[in-house]
């Protein structure tokens, strides 16, 4: 099995002082600190194979952003293992680094003071490139993200979506087998946003690369990914292809029907749908689709009430993951 | 309108307190330099130095106490305060606040003072009188004057920060003006070296001067270097400057804050 | 071995071309520190003068002595200032999270804290060392043979690792507590008051602490008070100075470095 990333039984603990409040707390904080023991990454196992894009998705504070530190050897787990190509991060932390393409949405790498380029330049002497895969690679790079437009702009005169463009960049100048991507869209308008979900495509397609992706959009995880790995309190909640989570999390379907006039009596007597909403005419039947088909529905209803129009909503990616939420 | 600026002092207060590292850091450094300029003191008048000066080496010793003391307990952050909001684009949409601006950044410094009384004044005062005996005032009279005085030096040291921090909305990219006003500040207030020790042509222009009123005026006063009239004498010099002082920031403050609403910072 | 310190070589020659970069972007900017630090500076050893002019030499030191004492002590603060700015600012990264991106790249992280920031503003700190320490020179006699020379420098660069070790060591507890600002304040103004400053002044205890346990002392006192052949207050030591400041800078630098490990690895643990 070629798995890039295998993680196993992955705990993280941490110690958090408590802050008394007003006054009084302070003065006891400042004597004598508490502390409590949070568990961030409660027995996390995974394993992901070259060539994947994986969503890694939850709720703030699930532990997401704490498991994609220990892949990436920035900290340590409190027990547990992790092998990123085979190697620990925590036992030879510049072998994997070497290998790995991390860009955090919200905290740039680059100089802010300086043109684009420059920041380049220091990561191409940092990684070791030499001067013709360094300028094939800008190339290649440059042609999918339109570097050519601002690599001679300060950082800080780009705009956001250019930012981010520019972050991709530096984190795939080196050819990283394995791209980690936290909140790569957000704040982004939808050209950004479609110009960086390409690129991921794009790099994953021509060079297999694997793609780690957290988000809170879950566009990005609808256009990109191939599986979701969702956590919730530490743990993994969910793990597998999107379609399949979204038919086991949601099995409800919508009808909305639209009226010709008021009616009394709306009630179906069928026993697998139910009146959900109301509104004016409108009327929002959930079925359960393994139980009756739109068809059936459809027919029931037209012998009954006058309709004027008709429509079946699916559940999106966004019900499952409310539902995954809720429910763990 | 009260009650806003005691919640700003009330905040400052809590905020100091939370910061039990920051708190210890604050006190070893004040102290060290409350040492410094008081084993310089001694060294200067050890084995029979210094026998034709009116003041003895007790003299000085309290006065270089008294005036680390007090470097501690004078917080005028007021300068650092309106450079960095200058600096964050901020200072626009604090003028829209309904609280008088520079009346908050004042609060926020007297909270700021009143904490640190407790803080660090009382710690270090008891430090000093440990190692080198307690220094009292000269009699009880100049305690009486030394209080008055040393808040009228607060009014001068606060509206001089003030107005250095008021340079930063004309030439910001000069950087914190307000660490050149300190550095003569440390020179010309008589805080290490009292004035009335540095050369004649010195002292007369020192004497036009608001600086020296700062620290050299209350010390003069707490170890009894002048007399009850000539202490008088000085704190009216002292409100005189405050008036000065206080026309000229008016003045500064109006203009400054019609070129950031106009321009909107 | 020779590619690896190539490879640091070669960042370290590129991390130093964009800070300067970084700071002509903001020039006017200097304005400020070109006029606080020589006035700070100047004014400093002027009040000396007018104590020791008014009064006696101060510990056995006449003004030219404290002049020759202050421009050896600012001089190593210059330099300090130019090559490990950054050893001042480590609760600032810790709190940020800063260190996640320098442990994101396969490259020493102490290397790149140190290297990633060579601050030439520095060098305005440098000027007035230079100009006081000239003049002290002057008015010492002081005799500028090859062996002086050489004396000087090993004296220089053992007294920037000496502070540079103490920066490192104070950073680190940052990795603990989270907040050392203050401490880094405090610790420059205590050098300042006993590198600048005699030692001589302050009573033994003091100068023993400084001497044994925070080798202060060896930065510019020791080999100060052996340049000029004064009497360095009581503390006699075999060999001269010019051994003992390179040696211990060179000791505490490595157990400083051994203390910002220890926080790598809590860092790691823990997070920010």
């Amino acid at each position: 099995m070629n798995a890039v990333i295998e993680v196993k039984d992955l705990v993280k603990e941490y110690m958090i002082a408590k802050k008394g409040r007003g006054l009084r707390g302070s003065i006891r904080s400042l004597l004598m600190p508490k502390k409590t023991k949070v568990c961030a990454v409660d027995g996390i196992s995974f394993s992901i194979a070259a060539g994947e894009i994986v969503g890694y998705i939850g709720p703030n504070g699930a532990g997401k952003s704490t498991t994609i530190k220990m892949l990436t050897g920035i900290l340590h787990p409190t027990s547990g293992s992790v092998r990123v190509c085979g190697i620990s991060p925590q036992e030879d932390r510049k072998a994997v680094v070497g290998k790995l393409g991390v860009v955090f949405g919200q905290r740039t790498q680059l100089y802010w003071d300086l043109r684009l380029g420059e920041s380049f330049e220091l990561l191409r002497r940092i990684y070791q490139i030499d001067k013709a895969a360094y300028e094939a690679s800008l190339a290649v790079l440059s042609d999918v993200l339109k570097l050519d437009e601002f690599i001679d702009t300060p950082v800080r005169q780009l705009s956001l979506g250019q930012r981010m463009r520019g972050d991709l960049a530096a984190a795939m100048l080196h050819e990283p087998s394995v791209l980690f991507l936290d909140e790569p869209t957000i704040g982004l308008d939808a050209d950004a946003k479609h110009a960086i979900r390409g690129f991921i495509k794009e790099m994953n397609r021509e060079r297999g690369l694997t793609v780690i992706l957290t988000t809170h959009d879950l566009d990005d995880v609808e256009q990109l990914c191939s599986r979701l790995v969702v956590v919730n309190h530490g743990r993994v909640v969910e793990d597998g292809p999107i379609d399949a989570i979204i038919a086991k999390l949601t099995p409800h379907r919508l009808l909305v029907a639209e009226l010709e006039r008021p009616c009394e009596d709306l009630d179906l007597d069928h026993p697998a749908a139910t009146i959900v909403r109301q509104e004016g005419l409108k009327v929002w039947y959930q079925f359960e689709k393994s139980r009756i088909t739109a068809a059936e529905l459809i027919a029931d209803l037209s012998g009954k009430l006058p309709i004027r129009d008709l429509s079946v909503k699916e559940p999106d990616i966004e019900d499952a993951i409310r539902e995954v939420y809720k429910t763990t | 309108m009260l009650q806003a600026y005691l919640y700003i002092a009330k905040m400052k207060l809590l905020t100091n307190l939370t910061y039990r590292f920051e708190w210890l850091t604050s006190i070893f450094t004040n102290l060290i330099l409350m040492l410094a300029s008081v084993f310089i003191w001694q060294a200067a008048y050890r084995g029979g130095g210094g026998a034709g000066e009116a003041l003895s080496v007790d003299d000085m010793v309290t006065y270089s106490i008294l005036s680390s003391t007090l470097g501690a307990l004078f917080v005028c952050n007021v300068q650092d305060t309106i450079y960095v909001k200058m600096r964050e684009g901020q200072i626009a949409t604090d003028l829209y606040r309904p609280l008088p601006l520079l009346g908050g950044y004042l609060a926020d410094d007297i909270g700021g003072m009143l904490s640190s009384i407790l803080n660090n004044a009382i710690p270090l005062f008891l430090f000093a009188a440990l190692f080198f005996g307690f220094p009292g005032p000269a009699d009880p009279l100049s305690l009486a004057l030394f209080i008055p005085s040393c808040l009228l030096s607060y009014g001068i040291l606060w509206l001089l920060s003030a107005l250095v921090g008021m340079v930063a909305f004309w030439v910001m990219e000069l950087g914190n003006m307000g660490m050149v006003k300190d550095v003569i500040l440390r020179v010309l207030s008589g805080a290490f070296v009292p004035i009335w020790f540095f050369p004649g042509p010195v002292q007369t222009v020192s004497a036009f001067l608001p600086f020296q009123y700062t620290y050299q005026t209350p010390l003069g006063i707490y170890i009894g270097r002048v007399g009850t009239y000539e202490a008088l004498g000085d704190m009216a010099v002292q409100a005189v400057w405050i008036a000065l002082l206080a026309l000229l920031l008016a003045a500064v403050w109006r203009r400054a804050k019609t070129k950031t609403l106009i321009q909107g910072g | 071995m020779i590619a690896t310190l190539r490879h640091y070589l070669s960042v370290a020659s590129c991390f130093a071309r964009l800070a300067v970069q970084r700071q002509l972007e903001y020039p006017l900017f200097l304005v400020s520190w070109l006029l606080m630090i020589p006035t700070s500076y100047f004014t400093g050893i002027w009040m000396l003068r007018v104590i020791v002019e008014r009064f006696q030499p101060l510990g056995g030191w006449d003004f030219p002595e404290l002049t020759f004492l202050y421009g050896l002590g600012l001089i190593s603060h210059g330099i300090l200032v130019v090559f490990f700015i950054n050893t001042w600012s480590i609760d600032r990264k810790v709190i940020n999270g800063e260190f996640d991106r320098l442990l994101l790249r396969p490259m020493n992280v102490f290397f790149q804290l140190v290297a990633s920031y060579v601050n030439f503003i520095g060098l305005i700190d440098c000027i007035p060392g230079i100009v006081i320490f000239a003049y002290g020179c002057y008015l010492t006699g002081f005799e500028w043979t090859a062996a002086a020379i050489a004396k000087l420098i090993l004296v220089l660069l053992g007294g920037v690792l000496i502070r540079a070790a103490l920066f490192i060591a104070l950073g680190s507890i940052a990795f603990w507590t989270k907040r050392n600002g203050a401490v880094v304040g405090f610790a420059v103004i205590t050098l300042e008051r006993t590198t600048m400053y005699p030692l001589s002044l302050y009573p033994y205890a003091l100068q023993s602490l400084l001497t044994f346990l925070i080798p202060i002392g060896f930065i510019s006192f020791y080999p100060a008070a052996e340049f000029l052949g004064l009497d360095d207050g009581g503390l006699e030591l075999p060999l001269s100075f010019a051994l003992w400041t390179p040696a211990v800078g060179i000791v505490s630098f490595f157990l400083a470095h051994g203390l910002f490990r220890l926080g790598m690895r809590k860092y790691e643990s823990a997070g920010s």
